[in-house]
């Protein structure tokens, strides 16, 4: 009785001060007041990070704020997604995409009761997002925490995958650690699971022997031809003299991707690079794209040499003359791609930290994040200009929004104010966007 | 005059079930017609075969005294003999008697009796405790943890039905802050196959519930606060049984029998229970759907298919009491056993079939105590062996839907599960505990008025662990764990102006040693051998505390008392534990915090034919590294399993309240509302920033909860001297949020426990020979959806029958 007398006061409460906020406004700045896009523009959302018990980790639940371009262009312009924006459903960090005009987010929730839960929302501007087309989950095939990403095929599909614990074989003698792989495919249009399979991918014998597996698979990327997907993998190795977990200094593989067949999901197959030892896994976004010159185009990770670019060519094999080493083209060492997104011309916009970054106040095991721009046909690179910060970073970063000629990032370091950054492919150029106002603890995840 | 009325109101009330085996401490004085106090005066109660002297005030103590009606004869040398009859009856609160007689030497001389319920000793010592008397439930369809869900301040969350997990707050403090007892001996001694899901209430005497201050005799880290239960002290010849039947298939049996030689002392026990249910209850609502192959949802309203429960176990006590060399000195053997299907992790939107856990222990126990060992001096040892074993099956690799089928993809395959098993990987594992845990206290009493206690607790635990589906070569390499824990306490007691303000202080010591053995394979001679690696962890810490009480009016005492607590990492939070899905984390650390509680007791007041009483009280827990099971991490996140880890700092601050009416002694209304708030207390980032989560509430805890309890009794209902007892139940717990809500922002609803009012109802028929009770219960009449975590459904409706026979003969 207590608790309603309590809802309904508070609701008049509520009702009496929308009153007062909005006999406010006309006193607010004009910054304040989002415009709507017209024609030909469109919308940009923000998504935010809230932390959970540790500042800076992210994983308190994802917020989506969205503004029209001409705000997300504008220096002046303030936006305070914590304050007013939408909690997507993910009672962790949402796994985010959009289309390409940025009308539709698409999110799989990640972990807990809706775990693998993948749900569509219209932009309608600020904390206007509309749920359409259903839901559709799927955990059964890739758990509750699955991986996956769209494919570039005009937002018609995405792609999950995922593999069961890897198991070592029975008996006494040690023989390989094997799990079994799962691919599920999304129709994003109707909102249904439209293809799903699943296998065992054994190495060679010899790598099986020597303890080598496939750990994870992650970010499946569609070929020129339409008619293959790669998918990135995150190698372990088991101990073979006790069957546990190495977690010594081993001697890595080379890089290694799963090709199967689009869009039948069957005929795995495993290509492995002689240029690359990193996983190709990525980690939160996508890892390889698909260029104008019918390549596609893989970062690597836990890379002994730093990070590499490898190219995977039109016959779906790793082309070991192309080598690009990230720690080459910028003068680091052990450098590692944390995010990034492929924008035309051989150009993409790498997000990255490497030995000597850094390392966070708020997390120790956590390094400085840079962006470079990487020019993947010249094998060149140089460091974009940010205001960069020891808590800046982007392990957790899944959005780059491509519109025209822009790239539109959104950054900040925890627990401060950060921006939207407007950066021309084409010369490069970085302008100052909209100031996104952050809380301490929190930050920013992309922007779409 | 005011005392009196009080001690009158104690006299009168009648006990409403047969055989009340409620104990009582009896406490008296002999004095001359000086009023000088006489030292070594004999009294006893020939009825219990039990005397004792006076101090060298004059003062005497029985514990444990049940009610009944009992001659008391007081003797001393030069005097004449004086008995005197005495009435102790439920409930009782507090009695001063007095009585005169004529002697030889014309003298007069003074027996002054009291008497307090062991309940109202307890709860005016100065701790923030409920002690839950369990007698009356006894005879109804309830489970321990039911008594301890009503109970003021208490919440206790359950996976689902008979058998499933349970979490407890106590004020807030939840998890692994709260340790359980019994007989002052960590539960963890007696397994999962022993717990408060088996143990029903007919074998409990109380349950003791301290909240954040945990007094010295309870040697244990018990940060957050502790439950202590007291298994039923038996006297003279009894017999009782009892089985109750209800919805689920659910059967609960119980029986207990107590045999005394009153010459020798010679005293055996046995008694047994046997618990099985189904659980299959019906589901439904958002989080009960079946996925169909093309991953839409499909809501259903489905029966729990893989949930059944079952345990069973043994008590046996033989010994002496009251012998001239021991109050009591007993062996004992507690065996037990269960068998627990899981039906979902943490969230039931995805149904398990075929995970189940099989605990059984054998636990052999040696007990001594003697009060007046020297003059003053009190010894008590309880010293246990155990050895413990669980076994956890999870072997099914296919995903099944909520109808227990198998679900199908696209092709109409079977879907593996992710992992490869339900829950996680697949598992036999198989996890055997050999446990040693000895209690030893000293109690010294300078006089009436100033005492000393001395308590010692040493813990044992050796854990090896086994996976029979690991490959022969993985199983080889399986590490072995050992615990030990050292837990020392002095405590100070003192009773000043005629025992109106009592305080207690105490320190406390703790030491733990951990262990562990990890095989390895290491270059010797060129030659690869598995070597084991030893690691060790050593962690003390100290800590202290207090409570006053001081009656300042008769019936009126205020209560303060507070504690600098203490918690060391268990053994399953440093090494984890398959079973319940933890990650090993050897690097964590003891948890702080300081602990306050201010509040007081009023009553019993009566007017008329009405009495009532009312408790309140504020607390505060200021916790830093606190221990808690990590709900998020950033990698390997695809499995639900995570370890505990020490979250920075949490600030719970509440009150209780409790009211209590009485009405003719017939109609009873207990009311109790319970205010929780555990924030985030950690404030600044590392750039000196207030974090936003600050002062914002812990996900998934509920925080404000509220009970009222009605009971109404009709004597001579149908028979005469029969009685008719109502019973009626509701149970409030406001919404609560599972994901951090800095603030409520638009989509947030999605996250949210709704607000519940779950609503029982009872009666139970005493026949007029008072040896049958019959008891009927519905739980949850309406059929609501019920939720103590999110996403976990708890039992709609559901009906229960009990019959209790009991046969005593003092």
């Amino acid at each position: 009785m207590k608790n309603r007398l309590t809802k309904l006061a508070s609701y008049i409460f509520l009702i009496g001060l929308t009153g007062a906020t909005i006999s406010c406004s006309s006193d607010d700045s004009p910054s304040e007041t989002p415009t709507q896009p017209e024609t030909e523009s469109r919308w940009f959302t923000i998504a935010g990070a809230i932390m959970d018990k540790t500042p800076g980790n992210g994983n308190g639940g994802t917020v989506l704020y969205s503004v029209s371009e001409e705000n997300a262009q504008d220096p002046e312009f303030e936006i305070n997604v914590f304050e007013n924006g939408y909690q997507v459903k993910s009672q962790r960090t949402a796994r985010l995409q959009s289309s390409a005009d940025g009308s539709t987010m698409f999110n799989i929730a990640y972990g807990g009761d809706i775990g693998g839960e993948f749900s569509k929302y219209t932009v309608e501007g600020e904390n206007n997002f509309t749920q359409t087309g259903g839901v559709v989950n799927i955990s059964q095939y890739a758990g509750t925490s699955p991986r996956w990403v769209k494919l570039f095929d005009g937002d018609q599909t995405g792609v999950a995958v995922s593999v069961t614990s890897p198991q070592v074989n029975e008996g006494d003698e040690y023989q390989y650690t094997r799990g079994t792989a799962s691919v599920v495919s999304i129709d994003m249009e109707d909102v249904l699971i439209s293809r799903n399979s699943s296998f065992e991918i054994p190495l060679t014998s010899e790598e099986e022997k020597e303890g080598y597996h496939i750990f994870r698979l992650d970010v499946p990327t569609l070929n020129a031809s339409k008619d293959k997907l790669i998918i990135g993998t995150w190698m372990r190795k088991t101990d073979p003299e006790t069957g546990l977990t190495d977690d010594t200094d081993y001697e890595r593989l080379g890089s290694k991707s799963v090709i199967v067949d689009y869009p039948s999901l069957e005929n795995p197959k495993i290509i492995t690079s002689t240029v690359g030892e990193g996983d190709t896994s990525g980690y939160r976004s996508f890892n390889s794209f698909l260029a104008e010159d019918g390549n596609i185009y893989q970062a690597t990770q836990r890379d002994p040499n730093g990070s590499h670019f490898l190219k995977i060519d039109a016959s779906n094999e790793y082309d070991n003359s192309y080598a690009l080493s990230l720690d080459d083209a910028l003068g680091i060492t052990n450098s590692y791609v944390e995010s990034w997104r492929y924008v035309g011309n051989g150009i993409a916009y790498v997000m990255y930290t490497h030995d000597g970054a850094s390392v966070s106040n708020f997390n120790s095991g956590q390094q400085q994040s840079f962006l470079a721009r990487v020019d993947l046909f010249s094998n060149t690179a140089e460091r974009v200009d940010l205001p960069y910060d020891a808590d800046m970073y982007f392990f957790q970063y899944q959005g780059f929004a491509v519109d025209g000629d822009n790239v539109f990032v959104a950054v900040s370091p925890v627990g401060k104010d950060g921006n939207i950054y407007v950066i021309n492919k084409v010369t490069g150029a970085v302008t100052k966007g909209a100031k996104l106002l952050n809380e301490p603890g929190n930050h920013f995840i992309g922007i779409f | 005059m005011y005392k009196l009325q009080i001690i009158f109101l104690f006299l009168i009330s009648v006990s409403a079930f047969p055989q009340a085996t409620k104990n009582v401490i009896f406490e008296g004085k002999v004095v001359n017609s000086e009023n000088k106090s006489l030292a070594w005066a004999t009294i006893t109660i020939p009825k219990l075969k039990i005397g004792t002297t006076t101090d060298i005030d004059g003062n005497f103590t029985f514990q444990n005294i049940p009610s009944g009606t009992y001659e008391v004869t007081a003797s001393f040398l030069g005097y004449k003999s004086l008995t005197k009859s005495i009435e102790i009856s439920i409930p009782v609160t507090e009695v001063n008697m007095q009585f005169v007689l004529k002697e030889d030497s014309e003298s007069l001389d003074e027996v002054l009796l009291k008497v307090t319920s062991i309940k109202s000793e307890i709860e005016k010592k100065g701790f923030a405790v409920n002690v839950i008397e369990t007698e009356e439930s006894s005879f109804r369809n309830l489970q321990t943890n039911e008594l301890l869900n009503r109970s003021v301040g208490v919440k206790v969350r359950r996976n689902g039905g008979l058998g499933s997990s349970v979490d407890y707050n106590l004020n807030g403090m939840s998890g692994n802050s709260i340790k359980i007892f019994i007989d002052g001996i960590p539960i963890s001694t007696y397994g999962s196959s022993f717990d408060l899901n088996s143990i029903s209430p007919a074998m409990i005497e109380r349950i003791e519930v301290y909240k954040g201050v945990v007094p010295g005799e309870l040697s244990d880290d018990a940060l957050g606060g502790a439950i202590n239960i007291i298994l039923k002290k038996d006297i003279g010849n009894a017999i009782n049984a009892s089985l109750s039947y209800g919805s689920f298939n659910t059967f609960q049996t119980n029986f207990n029998a107590h045999y005394q030689n009153d010459k020798s002392g010679l005293f055996v026990k046995a008694s047994g229970f046997y618990n099985y249910s189904d659980n299959d209850y019906e589901v439904w609502g958002k989080f009960v759907r079946n996925i169909l192959p093309n991953g839409r949802y499909d809501y259903v309203r489905a029966k729990r298919f893989n949930d059944a429960y079952r345990s069973f176990g043994a008590i046996t006590e033989v010994g002496f009491k009251q012998v001239k060399w021991a109050d009591k000195i007993s062996v004992g053997y507690t065996g037990s056993n269960s068998y627990n299907e899981i039906q979902h992790g943490a969230y039931m939107s995805i149904p398990y079939k075929g995970r189940f856990v099989e605990a059984k222990a054998n636990v052999f126990n040696l007990i001594y105590n003697k009060t007046n060992i020297a003059k003053g001096l009190d010894i008590d040892f309880h010293g246990l062996y155990s050895n413990r074993n669980t076994v956890v099956n999870d072997t099914v690799k296919y995903n099944y839907n909520w109808f227990g089928e198998k679900s199908l993809d696209l092709n109409g395959n079977p879907i593996l599960r992710p992992q490869g098993a339900q829950q996680g990987a697949p598992t036999l594992a198989n996890i055997d505990r050999d446990i040693f845990s000895f209690r030893a206290g000293l109690h010294y009493a300078i006089n009436n008025k100033h005492k000393f206690i001395v308590n010692h607790l040493f813990y044992d635990i050796a854990r090896r662990e086994d996976d029979e589906i690991l490959s022969g070569l993985q199983r080889n390499f399986i590490g072995t764990r050992d615990l030990q824990k050292n837990v020392t306490s002095l405590t100070y007691e003192m009773r000043l102006f005629e025992e109106k303000f009592k305080a207690t202080a105490f320190g406390k010591y703790y030491k733990q040693d951990i262990q562990k053995m990890d095989p390895v394979v290491e270059d010797i001679n060129g030659e690869r051998v598995r070597v084991e690696k030893d690691f060790s962890k050593q962690i003390s810490a100290s800590g202290f505390g207090g409570a006053v009480s001081y009656l300042i009016k008769p019936a009126f005492v205020v209560l303060v008392s507070a504690e600098q607590a203490v918690r060391l990492p268990s053994e399953n939070e440093v090494f984890g534990d398959v079973g319940e899905n933890i990650v090993e984390n050897a690097g964590i650390s003891a948890e702080t915090s300081n602990n306050l509680n201010i509040g007081f007791k009023a009553g019993l007041y009566q007017v008329k034919n009405h009495k009532f009483s009312f408790a309140m009280s504020g607390f505060l827990r200021d916790t830093k590294d606190k221990i808690v099971r990590r709900t998020q991490s950033n990698l390997n996140d695809a499995v639900q399993t995570a370890p505990f880890e020490n979250l920075g700092k949490t600030k719970s601050i509440g009150f209780d309240a409790e009211l209590n009416y009485i009405f003719n002694n017939k109609l009873d209304v207990l009311f109790n509302v319970s205010k929780f708030d555990t924030r985030f207390n950690s404030k600044y980032d590392n750039n000196g920033n207030v974090l936003s989560l600050y002062n914002v509430q812990i996900p998934n805890e509920p925080f404000f909860t509220s009970n009222l309890n009605v009971k109404y009794a009709l004597d001579s209902f149908l028979q005469k001297e029969s009685t008719l007892n109502l019973f009626y139940n509701i149970q409030y717990v406001d919404s609560f949020y599972n994901i951090w809500v800095p603030r409520e922002v638009r989509g947030i609803e999605q996250f949210q426990v709704p607000e519940q009012f779950i609503q029982d109802a009872g009666l139970s028929y005493v026949f007029p020979e008072k040896n049958l009770v019959l008891s009927f219960d519905v739980k949850n009449i309406f059929n609501k959806q019920s939720y103590d975590n999110f996403a976990v459904q708890r039992p709609g409706r559901a009906f229960y029958l009990k019959m209790n026979y009991s046969l005593s003969k003092l």
